[in-house]
């Protein structure tokens, strides 16, 4: 099989070419390093290529396989991870200065579920630093681009992750997200990033931003292919003591349905402006929707018009906790944008932290209130399009240039408050061909009907074009 | 409502966590944390009377398991 062809299989086909021995991980893996080594000095997705561990895990797997113990759907098949999840013996940077030599002496949960599960990896991935943003122009280890056009980014913070997908130089990865850096990334580039309910995945081994707000999750290329790694990453975890003891059952069981008389509730109030085609696509994603049998009401939490807000009240003293003794004997090895973000939580009282967190308790009522009479809540997912990679403001409608950074939150945060479960699904391209996506949310724990809506919504929507690799920004 | 000045930022990361700042960064950090407070006075309009925060003992209860379960 040729390169090309290898390298456009999702993991459901690859996994039955492999179990099938009509190809063996160590070509696969091959041909995926081989496509790093071509996409890197254009993208920048990742911060290091774990080559030689990946060929020898491949042989492995192959091995294994050749012998009939085949561990399931992801064994032999190449991942990547976002370099905040420890990996032992392989550098994890969370690309920072601070961590810039470290190498752990265990694995996080999510790779050790993978590991155990047979999965080959080929890297760690370039993100914001120390997840702490939405571009990931990483001041240390570079800025990483966006696949359908070079000189915008990819998103963040997990934009590494997105990236490598989009780009074909990795199948499956795994991001964080706080405020939306798994579901704003995927969007930007053209992937499926699902952010499961908070406590699905464990958060042991993996660098935090925010205690009470992180969650692990998948970057992919198919609504199905997030299922299978979830099936895999999901579960309670001994070491993560916020890890949910909720039965795992298997997601892809939820796939292959349509949405008949599936209510859903229309979630767009918290912008008053979009960019005119991320507006028309959300438009026609609802109309498509309900040409797949889905009833839609307009829906409003009040609630949510201040999630981002929540988020950052919450987020950064949790993220002052955690770096307080590496930026009082570190500082000058913070990046410019991060280090004030740590140093202004010092003087936030705690009593607004404490009240940011009541808050959280309010916009999850909310949330069940509309999700007592709907299934799902459909939203767009960002108000424009990726920007130019150092652009910090962009255009509204009304021709007023506003910070970029918010258009991208205004949809994500809540969802991080609440907890509950949220995936980003692309709706298209725009004129530009640059990638537009829509967002689901579901009740907690509720992974597989939202799964069930966002793999309808794919097969109904049919293939996005993959990426060119150029810079096709008019300057 | 008063802003935050840079010397309040100053003294409270000398003062609370003798962490030298200095002027600028001081005010660059001010215009971040001046943004955070406006934004924790914006909950007030959530009307959170008889809204308890989240920490529950069953969440301790759980973190000190773990920690039990740690080697010594």
């Amino acid at each position: 099989m040729e390169q090309t062809q290898i390298l456009e299989l999702d993991v459901a086909s690859l996994s039955d070419k492999l179990r099938a021995r009509e190809l063996a991980s160590v070509e696969v893996t091959e041909a995926y390093l081989e496509r790093i080594a071509a996409t890197e000095p254009r993208l920048n997705a990742y911060i290091t290529v774990t080559g030689e561990f990946a060929r020898a895990a491949a042989s492995a797997a192959d091995a294994e396989i050749e012998a009939g113990r085949w561990r399931g759907p992801f064994h032999g098949v190449p991942v990547g991870l976002k370099d905040l999840c420890y990996t032992r013996g392989i550098l994890t940077t969370g690309g920072s200065k601070v961590l810039a030599n470290l190498v752990p002496d265990y694995d996080a949960t999510v790779w050790t579920r993978l590991r155990e599960a047979g999965a080959v990896l080929l890297g760690k991935l370039n993100l914001h630093e120390f997840a702490c943003g939405g571009t990931s122009n990483n001041p240390h280890f570079g800025a990483v681009r966006n696949p359908y056009d070079t000189a915008r980014i990819p998103g963040g913070s997990s934009g590494g992750s997105a990236a490598a997908v989009a780009a074909r130089s990795n199948l499956a990865t795994i991001g964080t997200d706080t405020r939306g850096s798994i579901r704003q990334p995927a969007a930007l580039c053209g992937c499926v990033g699902l952010k499961p309910t908070y406590g699905r995945v464990s958060r042991y081994g993996v660098i935090a931003l925010s205690y009470t707000l992180d969650h692990i999750g998948p970057i992919t290329r198919t609504v199905r292919d997030a299922a299978l790694m979830l099936n895999v990453i999901a579960g309670h975890d001994p070491n993560d003591s916020t890890s949910s003891r909720a039965a795992v059952p298997d997601y892809t069981r939820f796939l292959g349905a349509d949405l008949k008389d599936v209510r859903i509730a229309v979630l767009r109030d918290l912008s008053d402006w979009y960019e005119p085609e991320v507006e028309r696509s959300f438009d026609e994603s609802l109309r498509l929707l309900a040409s797949l049998g889905a009833v839609l009401d307009e829906v409003s939490i009040p609630s949510f018009k201040l999630g981002t807000q929540v988020t950052g009240l919450v987020a950064r003293p949790e993220m002052l906790d955690y770096h307080q003794d590496w930026l009082l004997s570190r500082a000058p090895d913070y990046g410019d944008a991060v280090r004030p973000l740590v140093e202004g939580a010092m003087v936030i009282p705690a009593v607004s932290y404490i009240r940011a967190q009541r808050a959280r308790a309010l916009m999850i009522a909310e949330s069940a209130r509309v999700l007592d009479e709907h299934d799902a809540i459909v939203t767009p997912m960002c108000m424009t399009t990726a920007p130019l990679i150092g652009q910090e403001l962009v255009r509204a409608p009304s021709g007023a240039e506003v910070p970029y950074l918010p258009t991208f939150v205004a949809f994500t945060g809540s969802f991080d408050c609440t907890g509950q479960p949220a995936i980003s699904v692309p709706s298209g391209l725009s004129s530009a061909g640059l990638p537009i996506a829509i967002q689901i949310a579901g009740r907690a724990f509720d992974e597989g009907r939202v799964l069930r809506i966002a793999d309808a919504f794919e097969r109904a929507r049919g293939p996005i074009p993959p990426p060119t690799l150029e810079d096709r920004s008019i300057r | 409502m008063a802003e935050l000045t840079a010397e309040t930022v100053m003294r409270v990361a000398r003062e609370f966590f003798d962490y030298p700042m200095s002027a600028e960064t001081a005010a660059v950090v001010a215009k971040v944390a001046d943004a955070m407070l406006a934004d924790a006075r914006r909950l007030s309009a959530l009307g959170l009377d008889g809204v308890d925060p989240p920490f529950s003992y069953a969440a301790m209860i759980a973190e000190s398991e773990r920690l039990r379960r740690r080697a010594p």
